[in-house]
C-alpha cells in the first residue's frame, strides 16, 4: 500500500541540543564536562540569588509577628490592596501592550512605506530610557504643568491631571513595554507563512477567522514570551512609580517605604517574597495554560 | 456540476509597473485538467492566482465561472480549492482538523463533517494519520492532507501550484499518478501549475505553455510534443537539438544535403516556409547512427550516457552546438570516437530562423 512506505519518511522530532544524550560526542557533550561548564552559572545563581533570597525569606521571622508576617500581608487591608493593585495593573499593562503591539507589529511587517524604518526605530527608543525618565515624561504629558492639562484647561476650563496616580503609572509602563513586545511580534510576524492565510481564505474563512485560526496561533509564541517579560517588568518596576508620586500603592513602592521609612524589615521581606512568588506563579500558569498550544505552533521544516 | 472557467482580456501589471501577463483569453472546460507549463517567472502562477481570486486582472479583464462574473469576487467567496508547493497546512491543528476546517467555516454540521473528513482521508489513504500533528508527517503525507483539505469543501475548481516540486523524484511520480486518478475520479475542473514537462504531459488534458507573460501554445500533450508551434515550445518540451538550414524553393538544405517533403508549415504565420534560413528542432531520435556510406554527418562523441534501454551520445561537430543522439544500448561506443549519422527528416520541426522570421515566410498560402 502506498502509505506504508511513507511512514518511514516520517520525521522524528528534533532533540534538544544540550541533552545528556548517549549519542553525544565525547567532549563537550559528556555529562561530567557539561557539569563542570555549568559550575560558574551554578555558583553565581547560588551567591547572588538563592542565598540572598533565603536570607530575605528568613528575615521575616525577625519581625514582631514572626513567621505570621506572611499572613499579615494578606490580612492587612493596605498590603493586600497593594498586592491586588499591582497584579491588576501589570496584567492590564501586559494585555494592552499585547493588543496594541500585535496590530502595529503586523502592520509594520506587512507594509512597506517611506519612513517605516525610522518609525520602527522610534518605537523601540524607550528601551534605552530608565524608569525615572519615563516617569518624567509622564509628568510632562499629564502632570500639573503637562500638555494634556494645558489643552483641557483651554477647552474645558479644567485641568486633567492624572500623572500622579495609577493611570499615570499605567501609561508610563505601557510606553516602557511597547518596544519589547513589538520587536517580538515583528519577529514572529515575519515568520508567518502568507500561504497559510491564502489556504484559509480559499476554504472560505472571513478575515476574523483568518486572524483567529492562523495569525494569532502563529504569533502566540512571541506574544507569550514578550508578554511574560512585560508582566514581570511591570510587577517589579520602581523608578517610574518613585518619580511620579509616593501615594501610588504598587508593591515595589510599599516595599521601599516599609524598608526605608518605617524600618519594618520583616514586612518588607515578606512583601518581596510575595511579589516574587506571585510573578512566578502567574508566568507559570500562563505557560501551562497556553504552553501546550504554543508548542505546536513552531512548524516543522517543509 | 463541473464548472467552466473563462478568462477574457486578462492582463496583469504589478503596482511597480512590471507587466506580468500580456492580455490573454483562456477557456477551461468543465471537468478539464489544464496544466500551465513554463519556466519560473513566465506568469503561470499569476494566472492561477487570478483564477483563485488572490490577484485581480487589470481593468478590462473578465473572469467567469459558468457564466457568473467573479472578476471582483474575493477568494473566500469563489469556492476554490488550493494546494500549494509548501503544503500550507495549519500547524496548530491535527490532520483531521485541517481537513475539517473548510467544512467548519461553511457551518457544516458536526456529524456530516466527521463523515466527510473520514471519507476524504480514506480516499487519500491517510485515515490512520487523522489525529497526528502536522510536524509528524512526511512531505508526501502532508501533500495528501492538503489535497484532502482542498477537495473536502467540494470546490468549483481545484488549483494546484507546483504541488509536487518539494518532493523527491520517486514520490513525485507516485503522487502524480494518484493525483491523476483523483482528478479523473472527481471529474473536477482543475488548473495545475508546473515547470516540469513530464508532469504536464502526464496530468494535462490540455497544456498551456507560457513564455515571458504570454501564452506560447495551447494544446493537448500530443500536440505540444509533436507539433510545437514555435522554437520556445519546441525547446521547452524537450526537442533540444538544433541545426541550421536553408529553405530553397520548398526544399530543405542542410550543409550539402538536400531533403524533399519536409513539413515546413509555420503555424504562427499560417504559411509554408519555402525560402530563407530556418532552424531545425529535433529530439534524440531525429538523428541515428549509420555506416560511413550513408552518413549525412560525421561528428565526434563527447560523452556517452547509459540510460538502460538506450545509449545517449553527446556529439559535437554537426551543428553550432552539441547534439544528442540515441543509439542501441548494446552498441559499444566510447567518448572521443567519430560517429556517422543520418538525419530523419520526418522528425524535424522547421521554424524560420529567429530574428529573420518575417522575411523568410512566403505568404502564398
Amino acid at each position: 500500500m502506498s502509505w506504508a512506505h511513507n511512514i518511514k519518511e516520517g520525521r522524528s522530532r528534533p532533540s534538544f541540543p544540550f541533552g545528556f544524550s548517549r549519542q553525544a560526542t565525547p567532549g563537550v557533550g559528556s555529562p561530567a564536562i557539561l557539569a563542570m561548564l555549568m559550575m560558574p552559572g551554578i555558583i553565581i545563581v547560588a551567591a547572588f540569588f538563592l542565598i540572598p533570597l533565603a536570607l530575605v525569606a528568613m528575615r521575616v521571622a525577625d519581625g514582631p509577628d514572626g513567621w505570621a508576617t506572611y499572613f499579615v500581608i494578606l490580612t492587612n487591608a493596605r498590603y493586600f490592596a497593594s498586592l491586588v493593585q499591582t497584579l491588576v495593573m501589570s496584567a492590564g499593562v501586559t494585555l494592552t501592550a499585547l493588543v496594541l503591539c500585535a496590530v502595529c507589529g503586523l502592520f509594520l511587517v506587512r507594509n512597506r512605506f517611506a519612513g517605516r524604518n525610522v518609525l520602527t526605530a522610534l518605537l523601540t527608543l524607550p528601551l534605552s530610557f530608565p524608569g525615572t525618565v519615563v516617569g518624567f515624561m509622564v509628568i510632562m504629558l499629564a502632570g500639573r504643568q503637562g500638555v494634556i492639562g494645558s489643552i483641557s484647561d483651554a477647552i474645558f476650563g479644567e485641568k486633567f491631571v492624572f500623572a500622579y496616580e495609577i493611570s499615570g503609572l499605567f501609561i508610563g509602563y505601557l510606553y516602557f513595554s511597547i518596544p519589547r513586545v513589538i520587536l517580538a511580534v515583528m519577529a514572529s510576524a515575519e515568520k508567518l507563512d502568507p500561504q497559510l492565510e491564502e489556504a484559509a481564505r480559499s476554504l472560505g474563512a472571513p478575515t476574523w477567522r483568518v486572524v483567529k485560526d492562523v495569525i494569532l496561533p502563529g504569533l502566540m509564541p512571541g506574544l507569550i514570551s514578550s508578554g511574560a517579560i512585560c508582566f514581570a517588568t511591570a510587577m517589579g518596576a520602581f523608578g517610574t512609580a518613585f518619580t511620579l508620586a509616593t501615594d501610588i500603592d504598587v508593591l515595589p513602592m510599599v516595599i521601599y517605604t516599609e524598608f526605608t521609612r518605617n524600618a519594618n524589615v520583616a514586612v518588607a521581606a515578606a512583601l518581596s517574597i510575595a511579589l516574587g512568588a506571585m510573578t512566578w506563579a502567574v508566568l507559570f500558569a500562563v505557560r501551562c495554560f497556553v504552553g501546550s498550544s504554543a508548542d505546536v505552533a513552531p512548524r516543522g521544516g517543509a | 456540476m463541473t464548472t467552466q472557467i473563462k478568462l477574457r482580456d486578462c492582463a496583469k501589471t504589478f503596482t511597480d509597473g512590471t507587466r506580468a501577463l500580456a492580455p490573454f483569453d483562456l477557456t477551461i472546460e468543465g471537468g478539464e485538467t489544464i496544466v500551465l507549463l513554463g519556466p519560473s517567472g513566465c506568469g503561470k502562477t499569476t494566472i492561477l492566482r487570478m483564477i483563485a481570486g488572490l490577484e485581480f486582472p487589470d481593468k478590462g479583464g473578465v473572469i467567469t465561472f459558468d457564466g457568473d462574473d467573479v472578476t471582483h469576487q474575493s477568494i473566500e467567496k469563489r469556492r476554490v480549492g488550493m494546494v500549494f508547493q509548501s503544503y500550507a497546512l495549519f500547524p496548530n491543528m491535527t490532520v483531521a482538523q485541517n481537513v475539517a476546517y473548510g467544512l467548519k467555516v461553511h457551518g457544516v454540521s458536526r456529524e456530516e463533517s466527521d463523515a466527510r473528513v473520514k471519507a476524504m482521508l480514506e480516499m487519500m489513504h491517510i485515515e490512520m494519520l487523522a489525529d497526528r500533528a502536522i510536524d509528524q508527517l512526511s512531505g508526501g503525507q502532508r501533500q495528501r492532507v492538503a489535497l484532502a483539505r482542498a477537495i473536502a469543501v467540494q470546490p468549483r475548481v481545484l488549483l494546484l501550484d507546483e504541488p509536487l516540486t518539494a518532493l523527491d523524484a520517486k514520490l513525485r511520480v507516485r503522487l502524480r499518478t494518484e493525483i491523476n486518478a483523483l482528478l479523473r475520479k472527481l471529474g473536477i475542473t482543475a488548473v495545475y501549475v508546473t515547470h516540469d514537462q513530464e508532469e504536464a504531459m502526464a496530468l494535462g488534458d490540455r497544456i498551456v505553455v507560457m513564455q515571458k507573460g504570454e501564452i506560447a501554445q495551447i494544446g493537448t500533450p500530443r500536440e505540444i510534443y509533436c507539433k510545437p508551434q514555435n522554437p520556445f515550445v519546441a525547446d521547452f518540451v524537450g526537442a533540444a537539438n538544433l541545426l541550421d538550414g536553408q529553405m530553397r524553393d520548398g526544399r530543405l538544405h542542410i550543409g550539402n544535403h538536400v531533403f524533399d517533403a519536409v513539413d515546413a508549415f509555420d503555424p504562427r504565420h499560417g504559411a509554408i516556409i519555402d525560402q530563407g534560413p530556418v532552424e531545425l528542432f529535433f529530439r534524440a531520435d531525429g538523428l541515428s547512427t549509420c555506416d560511413a556510406a550513408h552518413a549525412h554527418f560525421t561528428g565526434r562523441v563527447e560523452a556517452v550516457s547509459y540510460l538502460g534501454e538506450r545509449l545517449r551520445l553527446t556529439v559535437s561537430g554537426i551543428g553550432m552546438h552539441a547534439v544528442m543522439i540515441d543509439t542501441h544500448a548494446d552498441d559499444i561506443i566510447t567518448a572521443g570516437a567519430d560517429v556517422h549519422c543520418q538525419i530523419n527528416p520526418d522528425r524535424l520541426t522547421v521554424f524560420p530562423a529567429r530574428g529573420d522570421s518575417t522575411t523568410a515566410v512566403s505568404q502564398a498560402r
